[in-house]
């Protein structure tokens, strides 16, 4: 019989529901290109190295932070029970504010059919706190997670989170693969052996 | 007296400027800095108090391989998956029988004198007890994940993840005998709600199957021909309940009826009684690694739990305290 390696949770997501996120950031190529400063490098934050620490959310240069929650909708459970949108002892799985767990409420909880949920994030909204990540990596799939919107961000000589990140997760990618977007691209086997 | 003036002025600015750097250092260069206004706080729920734990860790079995994956007591051995090889150990660790494998498994099960059963992702395999490979089934489709065996007399009840159901097997020839999907009726939109990996189901000492529905946190009790008994379920992320997308992710069931559980994420290992209310916490979440794998267990007849910590790569046995 063949040899293949062992199966891991990556695998059975990907064989699921499978909507890119990087359609929805693709959207910005443009824009990068316009708003950055002509060099060959951005910053970006490799997801899985961020411990959520919540400096991105003050620390940028800019207010609200150009980071922001985005979410792999192909590792997403579409649970009742969110994990990153509602507090670990909420009274009741309704999108009342006392219930979540985004201090700016920025998630929108969408019904698809029972008992499934989809969780949009409000960019607008949302100032890149990290919360929802910390509450969907302990007890979800771990599928919202931050990144560095390059339409927004001023690529900074130093950007300034990178300076104070106590996790090293931020760090200068080419331009022309602006974003580490989970599910959309393999961490180091060292680092994920499941 | 002027330059006198110049100098202590210019030894509180260098002081200052010293002070200044000082605190730049600790606050920024080192990391720390202040601390996290947006903290989810999750010590209370893994903070359990020391009254419900009613086990103690009493020995372990170092294992040598990269990745632990499955283990099944029978019979005073304990049977083992690991990597690209199952291996059957005495109850001091000492390996009996090693045998390699095309591929990692998955489950492990072995039938009380009988049969091997292996669960590779999406078919089973069987080995005698010299570890002789005898008969491999046909693969379920492609979007199978089997992740948990369970058997009573002649009947082999596989979980596929993938497929969301319980395939019901004939041990003797590998055919399959029905299906159980979770839906009480042809209405039902819903039946098995599995977002990862984690999808486990047990047999008790009546013979009855128990099934995890791991997105709705319930215990669930099936007929053979798919007809929900009964459940029970309770979702919390206090030590009474369950939480997370798929918990809890792997079950064994005492000779008392009362189900083992065993948790990933925030992990824990604990003790229900058949209606479902806490019994006891056999291993708190502060004996494992953080944001870990949760173990699979396996449990003798006299009660003593065996788990498969996947992170320290490690069989930890758990007994009863005396007195509790
Ligand atoms: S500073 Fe680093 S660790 Fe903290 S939230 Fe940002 S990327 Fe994550
Ligand atoms: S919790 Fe924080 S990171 Fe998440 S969506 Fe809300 S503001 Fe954004
Ligand atoms: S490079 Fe500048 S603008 Fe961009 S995220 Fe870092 S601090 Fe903010």
């Amino acid at each position: 019989m063949e040899r293949t390696k062992p199966y891991n949770r990556r695998d059975f997501l990907d064989g699921g529901m499978r909507m890119s996120l990087a359609l929805g950031l693709g959207g910005v190529g443009g824009l990068l290109l316009s708003n950055s400063t002509g060099e060959d490098w951005v910053w970006q934050i490799d997801p899985f190295k961020c411990t959520q620490c919540g400096r991105c959310a003050d620390e940028c240069v800019l207010t609200p932070s150009a980071v922001k929650c985005v979410h792999a909708f192909d590792l997403c459970g579409y649970c009742d029970l969110c994990g990153g949108f509602f507090l670990p002892d909420a009274n009741d799985l309704n999108t009342g504010a006392e219930n979540q767990l985004c201090p700016t409420s920025a998630i929108e909880r969408k019904y698809i059919e029972e008992p499934y949920f989809e969780y949009v994030v409000n960019e607008e909204l949302c100032i890149g706190c990290s919360k929802c990540v910390k509450g969907c990596s302990s007890f979800g799939n771990g599928s919202l997670h931050l990144q560095i919107k390059h339409d927004l961000c001023k690529n900074c000589n130093v950007c300034a989170i990178a300076r104070l990140c106590p996790s090293d997760a931020i760090a200068r990618l080419p331009a022309s693969e602006p974003y580490l977007v989970k599910g959309d691209f393999i961490e180091s086997e060292s680092t994920r052996s499941e | 007296m002027k330059q006198k003036a110049i100098y202590i002025f210019l030894s509180f600015l260098a002081l200052a400027i010293g002070v200044m750097i000082v605190i730049d250092f600790n606050s920024t260069r080192n990391k720390k800095g202040k601390g996290n206004p947006y903290a989810l706080d999750l010590e209370p729920f893994r903070t359990v108090d020391p009254a419900l734990i009613h086990y103690k860790e009493t020995r372990n079995i170092l294992l040598k391989c990269d990745q632990p994956r499955a283990i099944f007591y029978d019979n005073n051995r304990l049977y083992i998956g690991a990597d690209q090889y199952f291996q059957i150990v005495d109850l001091d660790g000492n390996q009996l029988l090693k045998v390699d494998l095309p591929d990692a498994p998955q489950c492990i099960y072995s039938a009380p004198g009988g049969s091997i059963f292996i669960a590779f992702r999406r078919h089973i395999a069987v080995f005698d007890q010299q570890g002789q490979h005898t008969e491999t089934w046909e693969p379920l489709g492609d979007s199978a994940v089997i992740t948990g065996l369970a058997m009573r007399d002649s009947t082999l009840f596989v979980a596929d993840a993938g497929n969301r159901c319980i395939m019901r097997y004939s041990a003797a020839d590998g055919k399959i005998q029905g299906i159980i999907e979770g839906k009480t009726s042809a209405a039902d939109l819903h039946g098995f709600i599995v977002p990862s990996p984690e999808f486990d189901l047990a047999v008790n000492t009546d013979g009855e199957l128990w099934v995890v529905n791991p997105g709705k946190h319930s215990f669930e009790n099936y007929t053979d021909d798919g007809k929900l008994r009964t459940y029970w379920e309770t979702s919390s992320p206090y030590i009474e309940g369950f939480t997370g997308c798929c918990n809890p992710a792997h079950l064994a069931i005492l000779s008392d009826g009362s189900f083992v559980t065993s948790e990933q994420k925030l992990v824990r290992i604990k003790i229900h009684k058949p209606s479902g209310e806490l019994v006891s916490v056999v291993a708190p979440p502060a004996k494992f690694v953080r944001d870990g794998k949760a173990p699979d267990i396996t449990v003798s007849p006299e009660g003593i739990i065996y788990a498969l910590d996947i992170d320290q790569k490690k069989v930890r046995i758990f007994e009863k305290k005396s007195g509790t």
